[in-house]
């Protein structure tokens, strides 16, 4: 039993090192950071501030919109991804001479770069002669081009929509899978006993994929949380419709003011790792 | 015992692999270090630039062979290379010996430390004439070697549809263009850029520049007169439709506007002077024509510089070597060269002059005119703020384009920022 112990710690050793220097150091370095004032411009007049950093993000109402931005892309993504994933899941179950390349087909997205999926869309929604406007003119729905992008709203709107169609393949996939490992005995027992489709899909289908929902919501909220790649390739770096991302990056990497850059990247983690802890009890959870 | 073996050897490698990677402060390190060859003589360093300023192998083999030093170019793209100097600055590195300069980084690169000054002669400094945007306190900072000053064109063909003239002023601008989208010639005349980025604040600095000649004061405070007159023309440009309100959202050329024939009237880059000549970019060939800006009451008498120079890490360790190349690669024979190999426009006069008179330069007898109009728009020096302040700038004016500030709100917003800038 000691041997063994001692062996699980040598084998972990490693990895706890680069834990250690890779994630909790930076950690901590990010931290003494955001205690100060440390703009890269003027590194020799590095001074500690306290709180003051963090005083100033919460106050500012950049960071204030674009709390907002990111929570209105991330309940967008959510709404979007669950149905489509959803949906898209319960299409390729169904045994067909087509479904695995279909499948293959549909998690093409998933594998492209979020920049080249923004740069796609943008010429989805180009708000000149784009692809969305040419089939509405076409249509004869509209008499001059839409501009998309041009609004606060409608902007994270079409963010969502691009963010979800990256990732809608990986949650369907996930769901997919879960989908064909529920037992059939069980849909033909329900059907025994006279329930409908809907009546099926709700009391035994979608009890039975919490399992998986665990993963898909986990996976919406880090590309909820992280949109960046797409708003930029869309709009690139405007104030309005901005996300908790670009905001960050904008102060850290154009301003170069890591002290505040490093407070909010603190905002950032702390808010994450609230519904990180939401979701890792709902998995244990659904585990027991 | 084999297990610990195992274990042992693990360990090892994972520390190694560790040690591997804290050890590298990333490519950084490794270029700057000038190196001596056994004899002592040749030197090396590296230069770091994007790569329409990469010169060729020819011409590096020659520098090479006249000083000694040989030259390791790094192309890198132009919006990575603040960033990379900036953080290999906080660890007291040189990202390269030598690096881009574009002339927005200048205040913020010299009051930062990242680059070292260069001594230049008077004779040079007069060749330079757009120096005075490289230059803090009077010492000079960087050495331009690509040239990009604003000239105005028109679409003569529409023009002459409308029943207009060339444009002087303004004033003349702002009628012509209502009149051009009335008379059906064009749906958006003016190709203006109202979108969040960095190219909309130069377009406000170079309007108000070209009519006013004054964008900031003294104390580097916004000329609030001035700058209000172009908001407001902008405003009202893009009210009555003359201004495409794609070019608020969309992240398309603009400038390229006047080349597909769709707008009118631009004022924009220098080289859009051989640009809209060349049948293979532009569909308004013999169509269209490049003039000296419009100003106030008549044409301009000064317009703005948009250079991209090179300057010397401050933490290079061969300074001398470095500010040789700096100089060799800005002078006019090189840049000569750099003209016939990567299309550069010239930043000196002499060079200007000589390919103009070798009949190299499409219109150069017009660019040489502007060209002698350029003037240092910052009264002292680019500031270190100036990101900061154009963002500002950009969102106000890309707010007013898409109709959520008025001109004197936008003018507020911008403004507020400068002065917390500036007691900064």
């Amino acid at each position: 039993m000691h041997r063994n112990k001692k062996a699980a710690f040598f084998l972990l050793l490693p990895i706890g090192i680069l834990m250690i220097l890779l994630v909790f150091y930076p950690i901590l370095v990010t931290f003494y950071n955001s205690l100060h004032e440390m703009n890269l411009i003027r590194l020799s007049e590095m001074r500690f501030v306290g709180w003051d950093n963090y005083v100033n993000v919460l106050k500012d109402r950049g960071f204030q919109d674009a709390i907002v931005n990111t929570l209105v892309i991330l309940i967008a993504v959510t709404g979007i991804t669950l149905t489509a994933s959803m949906l898209e899941a319960l299409m390729l179950q169904r045994d067909h001479k087509i479904s695995k390349v279909l499948t293959a087909i549909a998690i093409i997205p998933w594998a492209l770069p979020p920049m080249v999926n923004g740069i796609i869309w943008r010429f989805v929604f180009y708000p000149g002669y784009g692809l969305i406007n040419k089939i509405l003119y076409n249509l004869k729905w509209i008499d001059a081009p839409v501009l998309w992008a041009s609004d606060r709203w409608t902007t994270l709107l079409i963010a969502a929509i691009i963010v979800a169609w990256r990732i809608v393949p990986f949650c369907a996939i996930v769901l997919l899978s879960n989908l064909q490992s529920i037992d059939q005995e069980l849909y033909e027992a329900a059907r025994v006993d006279g329930a409908n489709k809907w009546e099926i899909f709700r009391s035994v289908t979608l009890p039975l994929l919490l399992p998986s929902m665990g993963i898909v919501m986990t996976n919406i909220t880090i590309a909820g949380f992280n949109a960046f790649d797409e708003l930029v390739a869309l709009m690139g770096y405007r104030e309005m419709g901005q996300t908790i991302m670009m905001y960050n990056y904008t102060q850290t990497f154009s301003f170069l003011n890591f002290g505040l850059g490093s407070a909010i990247s603190y905002i950032i983690m702390l808010g994450s790792g609230v519904f990180a802890y939401f979701y890792i009890r709902q998995l244990g959870r659904s585990q027991r | 015992m084999k297990m610990k073996k195992v274990m042992a050897l693990l360990l090892g490698a994972s520390l190694f692999a560790l040690s591997a990677c804290g050890g590298t402060t990333g490519p950084a390190e490794s270029k700057t270090e000038s190196k001596a060859d056994s004899a002592g003589e040749k030197k090396e360093i590296s230069f770091m630039i994007p790569d329409w300023g990469a010169p060729t192998a020819e011409m590096l083999a020659d520098f090479e062979k006249e000083s000694g030093i040989k030259v390791n170019v790094e192309e890198v793209s132009w919006d990575d290379i603040r960033n990379k100097v900036s953080i290999a600055a906080g660890g007291k590195q040189a990202a390269a010996d030598v690096v881009e300069l574009d002339w927005s980084w200048v205040g913020e690169f010299t009051e930062a430390g990242w680059i070292a000054p260069i001594e230049l002669d008077a004779a040079d400094k007069k060749d330079f004439s757009a120096i005075d945007t490289f230059s803090v306190d009077g010492k000079v900072m960087g050495l331009p070697y690509s040239n990009d000053f604003r000239v105005s064109y028109y679409n003569t063909e529409m023009y002459e549809k409308a029943g207009l003239q060339e444009p002087k002023t303004w004033d003349e601008i702002g009628t012509q263009m209502k009149e051009i989208k009335e008379k059906g010639v064009a749906e958006y005349p003016f190709a203006f850029m109202t979108e969040a980025q960095e190219g909309t604040s130069t377009c406000l600095t170079w309007m108000t520049f070209l009519r006013d000649g004054k964008v900031y004061n003294e104390d580097g405070s916004f000329n609030k007169e001035n700058v209000m007159k172009s908001l407001t023309f902008i405003d009202e440009m893009v009210k009555a439709g003359t201004i495409n309100p794609a070019n608020a959202s969309g992240t398309g050329n603009v400038y390229g506007q006047i080349t597909t024939g769709d707008a009118a009237f631009m004022t924009g880059p220098s080289s859009y002077v051989a640009r809209i000549q060349d049948a293979e970019k532009s569909q308004v060939v013999g169509k269209a024509k490049a003039i000296v800006p419009p100003g106030s009451t008549g044409k301009a008498t000064q317009t703005m510089a948009l250079q991209e120079g090179v300057a010397v890490s401050a933490y290079s360790e061969n300074k001398e070597a470095a500010e040789t190349f700096a100089k060799w690669y800005t002078s006019q024979a090189t840049q000569e060269k750099l003209f016939d190999t990567n299309s550069l426009i010239p930043t000196r006069v002499s060079a200007l002059e000589n390919l103009q008179q070798a009949g190299k330069i499409v219109d150069g007898e017009l660019m040489l005119e502007v060209f002698d109009l350029v003037k240092n728009v910052y009264p002292n020096g680019v500031p270190a703020y100036y990101t900061e302040m154009s963002t500002a700038m950009f969102n106000a004016v890309n707010k007013m384009a898409t109709g959520q500030l008025n001109p004197e709100q936008a003018f507020d917003e911008m403004n507020n920022k400068l002065e917390e800038l500036r007691k900064k």
